[in-house]
């Protein structure tokens, strides 16, 4: 009975969610625009970057899934190599005060600085506002957008959904096919993938 | 300190004698926040034939694993098998889950305590008179706000003899447990349809009565939106349930299969065909 109790109650929450949900972002549709802080103390439009292909990455450097990537150097490797071709790379942290992830514009500073992390910028994002805009719901989850303001990509980085480095190699990394395929102007063949990882600690989840 | 020294061995021995310490259940190995132990339903196996173990996981409150289709976050436990030549073990045998986490993610898994069971098989000419050593690696994810991975080594000695294997009592509440968590065979009377329309699949059950709570599980990641509302219409014979199709979701796809839960933890395993109707497996 108890089960079934909790069960209930998140039902109903479920549905008080739902309107934002409609909200979200999809791909094949436009993007939302969005401003956001970033870690270097700039502001940042979604909507100045028109014209460019722009990839959002959910951070949280708590995260089993998260450090697979970057303790291997294989997100810095993403980064470096797609801003080398014009490329706007966002990484976004939106873990809420005291949840796991959750980092100042000096403490993100310093990470960066020692994982040797080159992202266009970090955006902070304690409130979740982005985060729920592009209904967000793992680190890391990857999207992209083209330069003419569509989504064409959101989902995993790769196909191998673990925590264990040793899947890296071998591994079909999403956002190298669909940046790969877009930049040679060409359709993304595979578009939307189940983003794997751990939840985004948006403020007020409770697990 | 209230206890003089000398009371200790004591203790301990009352412990030794009282405690019923049933050997398939003394390998519980520690995983972040719980245990995990392997056990068996018999008390030895026989060749030709087949029995049950369990990887019995007890987790600490507020603690969560994963069902194989972990939701919106999340991932399975994952098992690989050390056992002899001539044993073989089966696909995992999942529970029905739970539906956990917040409203925009909505995870799937189980809390407190869950055992995975396994079909354990012995080839015909597997040699009697010994005893086999049955070994599982685990890595499992558990999660309350943050997750944690574990990695864990697993072992049973079961005995190989060449008479039909008894029962394990010390394990058999356990395994009847378990089994009966385990989503069901539909009855066979029951007719499912489900319809695809743009944004949704239209689940139809025809049961025989008015059903006004049913939840679905899909079994298969990326086909439904995990966190949104399962609208249900009740029927003189049934219900219908709306399921969002999942965002991720591009292509159409042949079956909807997963596990439906209706009142009372009634659970069923169901496999329909989209856009047909059948009479379920």
């Amino acid at each position: 009975m108890k089960r079934l109790i909790t069960f209930s109650a998140l039902f109903v929450l479920a549905g008080l969610a739902a309107p934002r949900l409609i909200l979200a972002a999809k791909v094949g549709q436009p993007a939302l625009d969005f401003t956001g802080t970033g870690s270097n103390n700039q502001t940042y439009h979604l909507s100045d970057f028109h014209g460019k292909f722009v990839v959002l990455e959910w951070h949280n450097n708590g995260c089993p899934y998260t450090q697979k990537h970057y303790t291997s150097g294989n997100m810095q490797k993403l980064q470096k190599q797609w801003t080398a071709q014009g490329v706007v790379w966002f990484t976004i942290i939106s873990s809420a005060p005291g949840k796991q992830g959750y980092i100042d514009a000096n403490g993100e500073n310093s990470y960066m600085a020692k994982m040797g992390a080159a992202p266009t910028a970090a955006l902070l994002d304690p409130t979740g506002a982005i985060g729920h805009l592009y209904d967000a719901k793992t680190t890391p989850q990857m999207i992209i957008i083209n330069p003419q303001g569509i989504i064409i990509y959101d989902g995993a980085i790769d196909n191998r959904p673990t925590d264990d480095v040793r899947d890296i190699a071998g591994a079909t990394n999403y956002v190298n096919l669909a940046l790969g395929q877009a930049l040679a102007g060409k359709p993304v063949e595979t578009a939307a993938t189940r983003p794997y990882g751990c939840s985004v600690k948006y403020k007020g989840s409770w697990f | 300190m209230r206890y003089s020294r000398a009371s200790l061995p004591f203790f301990s021995l009352l412990i030794l004698v009282f405690t019923p310490l049933p050997s398939a259940r003394a390998s519980a190995t520690s995983i972040p926040h719980g245990t995990v132990d392997l056990i068996a339903e018999s008390q030895w196996i026989a060749p030709g034939n087949q029995t049950y173990i369990g990887l019995n996981f007890q987790l600490e409150k507020g603690w969560h694993i994963y069902w194989v289709n972990p939701g919106d976050s999340g991932q399975p436990p994952r098992v690989e098998w050390h056992i002899p030549a001539g044993l073989s073990a089966g696909e995992l045998e999942w529970p029905a889950p739970r539906r956990l986490g917040t409203s925009t993610i909505v995870d799937f898994g189980y809390d407190n305590a869950v055992m995975l069971l396994v079909a354990l098989r012995a080839s015909s000419t597997f040699p009697a008179n010994q005893a086999a050593q049955i070994g599982a690696e685990l890595k499992v994810l558990v999660c309350r706000e943050i997750c944690i991975p574990g990695k864990a080594k697993v072992s049973l000695t079961l005995p190989i003899k060449s008479m039909p294997p008894e029962p394990d009592v010390r394990t058999s509440e356990l395994f009847t447990a378990a089994r009966e968590s385990l989503p069901r065979h539909v009855p066979a009377t029951w007719e499912f349809h489900v319809s695809s329309s743009k944004d949704s699949f239209l689940l139809t059950a025809k049961s025989g009565q008015r059903v006004t709570q049913a939840t679905f599980f899909p079994l298969e990641e990326s086909q439904v939106e995990n966190s949104a509302p399962q609208k249900i219409v009740p029927m003189a014979t049934g219900f219908q349930l709306t399921l969002r199709k999942s965002d991720q979701l591009l292509k159409p796809i042949k079956r909807l299969k997963g596990v439906l839960e209706l009142a009372g933890n009634q659970t069923y395993l169901i496999d329909v065909v989209v856009g047909d109707t059948q009479v379920a497996k």
